[in-house]
């Protein structure tokens, strides 16, 4: 580990800083002092600049310039051609709408599922849900990968379970992820599913907070139970939706760990979302100029999407 | 029994139903996937829920040793060892530098740690990749590491400067009114105090690292140097027929993470809620 400050030099800030100012040392107490809060932040900076920082830099100008990604002198400044390409690029815009399509399974489909019940469960004061809570929020923690394959098998037409249900009920399933009209549903269901657990139990923490009084209030104005989950639970959580909705948009706008695992992108290209279409772009076709583009425009579009969602809901400093 | 109190017991017991059934329904994968991990192959064709005959250990020893799971397994913790320790210690200090300190450009370069709040890795991911391979570092577990503490400074910042500035301020000044350099102060009197929440973000650190996919996907070709996400994936496209081996490798990658939920359970819950925050 690094020893950004060794004690015996500061030893006079510290002596001489609790008569006057206390804790904020000053300027005035030599250069090691001067340096000693930049010197906590250096081995972080530096990580931090040369693995995030930079590269997020380098994304621009790679994004500005045509590039096989082989060698450097084959690079060539284009300036904003590749974005227009993307915007033009119909498989560009089919992976978007596909995003959007998604937004609807990611987004609406879990808060109603977290919040209604976890407004009700508020409501008739339950208690005793907490292991309830544990096995709704496990989805949550496994990675993307893991939930794909595990759908990928239950799905499966053969020896999936769900078909086999379906099946001895009558039925005649389609084969779900491998089928052009359902694929696109069946993924939005497997990130539905991964999301509503967690919805529920941040709804049901933030539930905790609002004062019953105010319950009490509305009733005794005659409140009816609809009319108190839209004037006192809703306000209530104003702040827990406003992180459910982003997270699951950012969720919505940068999916990839399921898709991957699931139909990595098919059949055809019914399940092409613009990240993936990214990293096929920049290392499957070594185009890296060009899929530098397209990240460049999912972290945008993400980005302007959180803000509408948090400036939507009245939150400056999510 | 009034009819009130008896229709306030029924739609009780119809929550309560609704929520087992939300339980059951986010857990079911998980055990039929188990469930599917110890059977032969025809044995998962006759029953869902139904029991082997014999439990099929051989599942799983044929994914850890020929699947290479071992490896996948034993890269995993590497990984998360070697990005959690080192991601505590610098947020630690940032936190800390920006909780205690006034100092020229703290407001700018509080902002700067904080870009990678906005900045996802795959606005990132191609540049990185190309310079990971003019450091030579592609197919190594540095390639895993490094990025990943850079990735984890802006929440740990964020998370350990709140943590600090949440400290009384007399504690930290008693302690350097009896002599204590800063440097001792962080380690011996806040790093205690603030110990529940270093706790909570190296959970979080820890289950960002073990899910992460698209960077060992992107800078690691061999498999040598792959952790569990990728190892699956690749066991999965190698033995799509055989739904049983891919059942234990898949159970070997969640049940950690399970042990880890059941025991951390409030500390998770909590750190999601605040990890949400960073998307």
């Amino acid at each position: 580990m690094q020893a950004p400050s060794t004690p015996d030099p500061l030893k006079q800030i510290t002596g001489a800083a609790t008569s006057a100012a206390p804790v904020t040392p000053p300027a005035r107490h030599g250069i090691l002092a001067r340096l000693e809060p930049y010197l906590y932040l250096l081995p972080a900076f530096l990580v931090f600049t040369v693995f995030l920082a930079l590269p997020a830099f380098g994304s621009v100008i790679l994004s500005l310039t045509s590039w096989n990604g082989v060698s450097w002198d084959t690079a060539t400044f284009i300036g904003l051609e590749n974005y227009i390409d993307a915007i033009t690029d119909r498989r560009f815009q089919i992976a978007f709408w596909h995003n959007i399509v998604l937004i609807p399974y990611f987004v609406l489909l879990p808060l109603l599922l977290g919040l209604i019940p976890a407004a009700v469960v508020h409501q008739l004061k339950l208690r005793g849900a907490r292991w309830l809570q544990a096995g709704l929020f496990l989805p949550y923690i496994m990675p993307g990968v893991l939930i794909g394959v595990v759908w990928a098998w239950i799905l499966n037409p053969i020896f999936g379970p769900v078909n086999k249900i379906l099946k001895n009920m009558g039925f005649s399933p389609p084969t779900w992820l491998g089928d052009f009209t359902w694929a696109l549903p069946t993924v939005g269901m497997i990130g539905a599913w991964a999301a509503y657990g967690f919805c529920y139990v941040i709804f049901i923490a933030g539930l905790q907070k609002i004062p019953s009084e105010l319950y009490e209030a509305v009733r005794l104005d005659g409140a009816n139970t609809f009319q108190e989950f839209m004037t006192v639970t809703v306000p209530g959580l104003r702040r827990e939706i406003a992180v459910v909705l982003s997270v699951n948009l950012i969720n919505a706008l940068r999916a990839f760990d399921i898709i991957k695992a699931t139909t990595d992108g098919g059949p055809g290209d019914q399940t092409q979302v613009m990240a993936l279409y990214m990293i096929n772009t920049a290392f499957g076709a070594n185009r890296a100029g060009y899929g530098t583009a397209i990240a460049v425009l999912l972290a945008l579009i993400t980005l302007i999407g959180s803000m509408l969602v948090l400036r939507f809901m009245g939150e400056d400093d999510a | 029994m009034s009819i009130r109190s008896a229709w306030g017991n029924l739609s009780r017991s119809i929550v309560y139903l609704v929520l087992m059934l939300g339980c059951v329904i986010a857990i079911a994968p998980f055990v039929v996937t188990i469930l599917a991990s110890l059977k032969t192959t025809g044995e998962l064709v006759q029953g869902i829920f139904s029991l082997p005959e014999e439990a099929q250990w051989k599942n799983y020893v044929q994914a850890w040793n020929d699947g290479h799971f071992s490896r996948f397994f034993l890269n995993s913790i590497i990984v998360a060892v070697g990005v959690v320790i080192p991601s505590i210690v610098f947020s630690t200090m940032t936190g800390y530098a920006f909780a205690r300190f006034r100092f020229k450009g703290s407001g700018i370069l509080f902002a700067f740690f904080l870009l990678g709040l906005v900045v996802p890795l795959q606005a990132l991911v191609v540049p990185l990749y190309y310079l990971l391979r003019e450091m030579g570092l592609l197919d190594s577990l540095w390639a895993l590491i490094l990025p990943q503490i850079a990735m984890s400074m802006s929440f740990g910042t964020l998370l350990m400067r709140q943590a600090f500035l949440s400290i009384p301020r007399e504690i930290m000044e008693a302690s350097i009114v009896d002599g204590a350099s800063s440097w001792t102060t962080l380690w011996q009197v806040m790093y205690p105090l603030a110990r529940p929440m270093i706790g909570t973000t190296a959970l979080m650190f820890f289950i960002w690292t073990w899910n992460e996919f698209l960077l060992p996907l992107v800078v690691n070709i061999d498999p040598k140097y792959q952790t569990l996400p990728v190892g699956l994936l690749y066991f999965q496209q190698r033995w799509t027929s055989n739904i049983p081996v891919v059942a234990a490798g898949a159970t070997i990658i969640f049940l950690p993470l399970v042990a880890m939920f059941l025991l951390f359970q409030r500390q998770l819950v909590e750190g999601i809620t605040q990890g949400a925050v960073k998307g």
